[in-house]
């Protein structure tokens, strides 16, 4: 038999809990509602101004990929947790992309042997360093995510892909954090908000506009190409 | 015009392409807010969340997984969450002999419990295992759940869905970006349940 975990005497003790839990559910809801409300005005608001000031730069960036995959280089993408994952949809809008022209690119959480192994014999900080140095050509271009900017293996990635000569990518958080004060960074593109989630969020957008303004360089490289043929 | 200065002017037509499908998504806070509930119902009662989709919509079914198992936000509770994209061996051994349209629907019959919740993101709602895998989910027991996108498409048709939450946008990008906020808020908004006592029944949690 299953014992009542609330037994008489606690519903005495908190008739709160109990008597007005569908008007306390209706309250809730309202406030659940009212606060989808206000996130989705919240990421709007974060994407125009993000956009709006970063055009100039998203232009450059995006011109310089187009430039190394026309070279024949390849991209590689990086993160932790939720930005692992982001990694993983860049590479795959790159590779396998909606529209557009396929593009060679691999995240580099993909090869859970690799991962652990590095994990395992050396350290985490270096899982996407490593990777770069074995992979890793100066025409090739180094994407890395993270909310924080101040995640460790991305940080040596950087380093490591700079000192390849390859092209640096970086999407990060709040006030820039670590991936702020590199060197080795050529493009990054701060989302200024204390919000992981909005982070996250406009990094979704910012690397998406990245991939469109990308393919419409390789247009632009291919007509320009065509045109030099005739 | 330069290159660079027609990439630069392509990033407001960019942004402007977002804004209308961005402001949409709080035409939907009554729908998101009835599918946070019951989804807190479902870990009150000892349910766990499993998710999947394809694509870039597989790299969201990771992000939803481990935004539930290991929250960003310091003292909220772990939940327990997986995705189905994560075993290349299963993915590609079911694809290879039952088809691809059952390797979702077969992880589900072998890893479900009824308490459970089913996620299930399609960009413009037409992909058939994660229909399957909706249909499979709904059979068993559980609260299923879909993220689509542009009209719903055959998963939002289907019938087999408790809450359908609609991407305003026909653009798989688009789509994906509000997703991207819809789980985000799914997530938060399941705790803030969690944070009323006496909402989800009397149910002891795990």
């Amino acid at each position: 038999m299953t014992e009542n975990p609330h037994p008489a005497g606690v519903q005495a003790l908190y008739p709160f809990l109990y008597a007005d839990a569908r008007a306390d559910l209706d309250s809730v809801l309202t406030q659940v509602r009212e606060s989808t409300v206000a996130k989705a005005a919240e990421i709007v608001e974060l994407r125009k101004v993000v956009l709006a000031r970063e055009a100039p730069r998203l232009a450059a960036c995006a011109a310089a990929m187009a430039a190394r995959f026309a070279a024949g280089g390849r991209l590689y993408t990086f993160g932790n947790g939720g930005s692992s994952t982001d990694a993983a949809e860049v590479a795959t809008t790159y590779l396998h992309p909606s529209s557009g022209r396929t593009l060679p690119a691999l995240s580099l959480t993909n090869d859970v042997a690799v991962m652990t192994a590095l994990s395992n014999d050396i350290g985490f900080d270096v899982v996407f360093a490593r990777q770069l140095a074995a992979l890793g050509r100066s025409r090739d271009i180094a994407f890395g995510l993270s909310t924080s900017g101040g995640s460790t293996n991305v940080v040596r990635a950087f380093e490591e892909a700079n000192r390849r000569g390859m092209l640096t990518v970086g999407l990060s958080g709040y006030a820039g954090g670590k991936m702020a004060e590199l060197d080795s960074i050529d493009y990054l593109f701060v989302i200024p908000s204390p919000s992981v989630h909005r982070i996250q969020e406009a990094q979704t957008t910012v690397y998406h506009v990245l991939w469109e303004l990308t393919q419409q360089a390789l247009g632009a490289t291919d007509e320009r190409a065509a045109t030099a043929a005739v | 015009m330069s290159l660079i200065l027609s990439l630069e002017a392509a990033t407001p037509v960019a942004s402007a392409r977002r804004e209308s499908a961005g402001q949409a998504l709080a035409g939907q806070a009554e729908a998101v807010a009835r599918a946070c509930y019951d989804m807190a119902v479902r870990f009150h009662q000892g349910g766990k969340l499993i998710v999947f989709g394809n694509g870039g919509a597989g790299t969201d079914a990771n992000h939803v997984a481990v935004e539930f198992v290991h929250p960003v936000i310091v003292g909220k509770r772990a939940l327990p969450a997986m995705a189905l994209t994560n075993d290349p061996a299963t993915v590609t051994g079911v694809a290879n002999r039952e088809g691809f349209a059952e390797v979702f629907a077969h992880q589900l019959r072998c890893f479900a419990d009824p308490p459970d919740i089913a996620l299930g993101i399609s960009a413009d709602g037409e992909c058939v295992n994660v229909g399957r895998g909706l249909a499979v989910a709904r059979e068993l027991g559980l609260l299923t759940v879909a993220l689509v996108g542009g009209d719903g498409g055959a998963v939002g048709r289907g019938g087999a869905v408790d809450h359908v939450l609609v991407a305003m946008s026909t653009d798989p990008a688009v789509v994906k970006e509000v997703h991207v906020t819809m789980y985000h808020v799914l997530w938060e908004l399941v705790h803030v349940f969690f944070e009323q006592p006496g909402l989800l029944g009397p149910e002891v949690i795990r």
